[in-house]
């Protein structure tokens, strides 16, 4: 018997390369062998995907997406369906925490220099995953039809509009209808279930295929490429498997006790995952009191409102994320890690990450002429990390990087 | 490599820098709160487990509400199901349409269109009122009514000022009403302020509700619990797997727990490998 399924497997392994891939990307791919935490969140990043599209082709088989019955499928996936609300919340928590996963991954490629070259592909993918979580993201809240669903979208497709020349036609063709209606609704199910996860699951390809090229980094900047054994082999490394992979196991125990936690006693997350808005169906004759969008949209929708220009506006908050994309070009320092460089980059880091949160949260609540202020200053902040890295990192003195891990 | 009480601090001190942020940012933002004239809303915490407070909550809900207020998400099999209520007592007591089967949803009785010509606006279905407004809110706003001659049906509420529903449930509290007190005021230390005499020094404050005594079938408390009841069997109808997704949590994050003690365990052990 035995022999028989090796005979299978060496006949299936001549024609498809079984071995050599488990080898080369798995069980004999060397990765630093002293990493910290920061370096779980990308694995816990695909297994929130993997999560996501699981939960979304239960979602997909109870769900209506017509004007009339998207909200009331909703209630029936959460009442009538057997355990679709285990489904259902499986789905708004991970949207949730596929976004906090997915912001300390980037902030961690900030702190230990993660797209410093050979590495910017990785970065640039890593970018325009998550240029597409956030389209993603928008898609799937307007899916619901509940009342921050059609005001969110009304707020984000009426930003099309503000563009010059082609922005009125541009909001028509997006939104398929002269208000927001069925005809939006199905097409953004069809965004939301089709094309983005297509190019979404091709992104996260290439960020692996471009990483596992150059190796995955350390948190002290080390190129552990330095120094190799005899077989070539970097010595400051392990093989993936099952090292590292026993690693990741831990931190996913970790984040599933913290995804449980949360869809089995605060699925809404104080308003924050799920608005309590959005139990309410879309009605376009009534506006909510305050439009708020999901905290994962928060610091980008506050640098919108901080500009009173609808244009400016965009523009900024357009910025805002296209400046991810040229950081490898933007940081002139001779050190990777946040350990070596020196003390601007540490106080631009914080400044950062302090105008960052303090954004997300100016997002969630009301404006007041004090937080308005304030929303101005953080983004201001937020562009001076950026826009000046390339003379901090150039003139400021940084430390001697080790030779090993 | 051993550098994390340093770490610690850093992470310390942007905690710090962005707790005084949200305090910053906070000054002057004096927001309405929710339930609005009422000031804070009376906190609700509710007891699905209480089959009997549930029951009772179905059961005011259809006497009471259901006229006007459908539960169009809600099936009526499933109310009696989850609230033990055996299938032949329930439609008995409960449904009084004779043609309603168990599997029908709650779609109410009254036409839209008609009523919203009568209140000025159609009574909303109230499904999943408690997930978009909120137990406290309801628990508040249901026993925050108070004669006001000049409504159209003579009464206003503290938590909605200027409700279109009229207090359905008068007959049973009674005649509130909005009253000024005199109440003590307060001094600098946080003590009472005497006069020279030493009697206290009132000033007199309104927006109390006081119900007028022999006015309602039920005591204060007696209507309370009875609020208390409908909020929580709203509640239930607003997510009616909310009790049973609370228990199985439970079970969810213990097997977590033990997964992630057992994966560090094989993670250290393998660890040794190549960290002697």
């Amino acid at each position: 018997m035995s022999q028989m399924a090796g005979k299978l497997f060496s006949w299936v392994n001549s024609r498809l390369p079984i071995v050599n891939t488990f080898e080369r990307h798995l069980s004999k791919h060397p990765v630093p062998s002293k990493v910290n935490f920061w370096y779980l969140f990308g694995a816990l990043a695909a297994v929130t995907l993997i999560i996501q599209i699981v939960s979304g082709i239960w979602l997909i088989m109870p769900y209506s997406n017509t004007e009339e019955q998207a909200f009331s499928s909703i209630e029936y996936i959460m009442r009538d369906v057997d355990y679709g609300w285990v489904i259902r919340y499986i789905h708004t928590t991970g949207a949730s925490l596929f976004f906090a996963v997915v912001y300390l991954h980037m902030f961690r490629g900030l702190l230990y220099g993660s797209y410093q070259k050979p590495k910017e592909l990785v970065w640039i993918f890593g970018c325009t995953i998550y240029l597409a979580m956030m389209a993603e993201g928008f898609l799937g809240y307007v899916l619901p039809y509940g009342q921050m669903s059609y005001w969110g979208a009304q707020v984000i497709i009426s930003l099309f509009g503000a563009i010059p020349y082609i922005g009125e036609s541009l909001e028509l063709w997006v939104r398929g209808d002269y208000y927001i209606s069925g005809i939006t609704v199905s097409r953004f199910f069809a965004l939301h279930v089709v094309a983005l996860p297509l190019v979404l699951i091709a992104l996260v390809f290439l960020h692996l295929v471009a990483l596992h090229e150059v190796g995955a980094g350390n948190p002290e900047g080390v190129d552990i490429e330095e120094y190799l054994d005899d077989d070539g082999v970097p010595l400051d490394s392990v093989p993936f498997f099952p090292y590292k992979v026993l690693n990741a196991l831990v931190a996913i125990g970790v984040f599933m006790t913290v995804f449980s936690i949360i869809m089995f006693f605060f699925p809404e997350g104080g308003g924050y995952f799920i608005e309590m808005a959005n139990f309410q169906e879309a009605n376009p004759l009534v506006t909510p009191e305050h439009i708020a969008p999901v905290w994962y949209y928060a610091p980008f929708y506050t640098m919108l409102r901080a500009i009173p220009d609808p244009l400016g506006g965009l523009i900024v908050m357009a910025a805002a994320v296209a400046i991810f994309f040229v950081v490898p070009w933007l940081d002139r320092s001779k050190v990777a890690s946040i350990r070596y460089k020196g003390i601007y980059s540490k106080i631009a880091l914080t400044m950062f990450g302090v105008s960052f949160l303090t954004l997300g949260y100016l997002g969630t609540v009301g404006v007041t002429e004090i937080r308005k202020t304030m929303s101005v200053v953080c983004t201001i902040m937020y562009f001076a990390y950026f826009l000046l890295m390339p003379i901090y990192t150039k003139y400021e003195s940084t430390m001697e990087v080790p030779k090993r891990l | 490599m051993n550098k994390t009480p340093k770490h610690f601090r850093n992470y310390l001190f942007i905690f710090c820098v962005f707790a005084s942020v949200f305090f910053v940012s906070n000054s002057g933002a004096a927001e309405g709160g929710p339930c609005k004239d009422y000031g804070e809303c009376d906190k609700f915490k509710y007891s699905l487990n209480d089959i009997e407070s549930l029951q009772r909550g179905a059961s005011t809900y259809i006497n009471y509400c259901y006229g006007c207020h459908s539960l169009q998400y809600s099936r009526w099999g499933r109310v009696a199901t989850d609230l033990q209520i055996p299938e032949d007592i329930f439609f008995e007591n409960l449904v009084f349409d004779k043609s309603i089967k168990p599997g029908d949803l709650m779609t109410g009785s009254m036409p839209a269109e008609e009523s919203a010509k009568w209140f000025g606006v159609a009574p909303p279905d109230l499904t999943l009122v408690s997930r978009y407004k909120g137990d406290d809110w309801i628990f508040s706003y249901l026993r925050a009514y108070y004669e006001d001659a000049s409504k159209q049906y003579g009464v206003n509420n503290l938590v909605y000022p200027g409700t279109a529903m009229p207090n359905v449930l008068m007959a049973l509290q009674g005649n509130q009403r909005l009253i000024c007190k005199d109440m003590p005021v307060i001094a600098a230390n946080g003590g009472e302020k005497r006069d020279d005499l030493g009697n206290p020094i009132t000033t007199e404050k309104c927006g109390y509700l006081e119900v007028e005594e022999g006015t309602g079938q039920l005591s204060k408390e007696e209507f309370d619990s009875l609020i208390y009841d409908l909020t929580n069997f709203l509640v239930y109808v607003g997510e009616p797997s909310k009790a049973i997704r609370e228990r199985i949590g439970w079970y969810v994050v213990f097997y977590f727990l033990i997964f992630t003690a057992l994966s560090s365990l094989l993670y250290r052990e393998f660890h040794k490998d190549y960290n002697h």
